[in-house]
């Protein structure tokens, strides 16, 4: 499968791999669609932040801080639809494996300094855009019931495309 | 009513031709104004041909924030948020590319004529 593969690539979801016939991404409904992608969301966040507090290299900053300043602009749209949706976002079984592996990544990262901190979180980052971009624009975006929420997503799809390109750059530079 | 000569009409036609030069010369001196849309990551003309002493105005209509910054650092419209925008009167050094600084691989170019 297409989107196993490529979440696998990013190492963070292989608990997933045995559930994945229990747990069917395709079937999530929009509001636990939403809670993904807000999950997915802060754990860039995270990592930026992780970045930003390890590493030296500017470029690696600059990338940090986007990261940043987007996902967290991306989730506040989110909230302000589901405000005006009157809904809350519900929790499921690929929130809390992303949250999951997300950890372990964190510690992962977290024993690592210099050059090779760099060098794992650029591919990271590229890796998990490369995932994040597939689940999203072949799995949730056909999926998703909701007009203004696939309206959402859609422009969250361009802003991640974006930042997979500029992974692409980032990854080049510290290779 | 007015008789038409020769000598009338060749008055005419260099009056007008003199208000057409003027015209033609104030196209050349009155500052114009442009507009650059920033959507969906794209700087919208990405190119564009202006004189000194007209405006850019550039407008972000996308959800994130982004900047229209010169390459070589002389100008910067510094960040603009969502439907957030700036104008800049163009001058001599704004001549070339720039790009937005978060998302670097959004790139632009100013010609003056």
């Amino acid at each position: 499968m297409k989107i196993k593969t490529t979440l696998l690539a990013a190492g963070f979801i292989a608990s997933m791999v045995g559930v994945a016939h229990a747990n069917d991404p395709a079937k999530l409904n929009d509001l636990e669609i939403a809670h993904v992608a807000y999950i997915a969301d802060n754990i860039d966040i995270r990592y930026a932040h992780l970045a930003l507090a390890i590493s030296s290299n500017p470029a690696i900053h600059d990338f940090a801080k986007t990261m940043i300043r987007d996902h967290t602009a991306v989730n506040e749209q989110a909230l302000a639809l589901l405000a005006k949706l009157d809904a809350q976002p519900q929790d499921n079984f690929l929130s809390q494996s992303l949250q999951e592996n997300a950890e372990k990544l964190i510690t992962e990262m977290s024993a690592l300094r210099g050059a090779a901190f760099d060098k794992f979180y650029a591919e990271n980052e590229l890796a998990y855009h490369k995932a994040v971009n597939d689940l999203v624009g072949n799995t949730f975006i056909p999926n998703i019931e909701n007009a203004e929420v696939k309206s959402l997503f859609e422009a969250g799809l361009e802003i991640f495309q974006a930042h997979e390109h500029h992974a692409e750059m980032m990854v080049g530079e510290v290779n | 009513m007015q008789k038409i000569n020769r000598r009338n009409l060749l008055i005419s036609s260099v009056a007008a031709y003199t208000v057409t030069g003027l015209n033609l010369a104030q196209a050349h001196t009155t500052p114009a104004e442009y507009t650059i849309n920033i959507r969906k990551f794209k700087f919208e003309p990405d190119h564009i041909d202006v004189h000194i002493g007209d405006t850019i105005t550039w407008v972000n209509q996308d959800l994130v924030a982004h900047t229209a910054t010169a390459e070589a650092g002389d100008w910067d419209t510094e960040m603009l948020e969502k439907s957030q925008s700036k104008s800049l009167q163009v001058t001599k050094g704004m001549t070339g590319e720039y790009f937005c600084v978060f998302h670097p691989h959004m790139k632009g170019t100013i010609n003056i004529k």
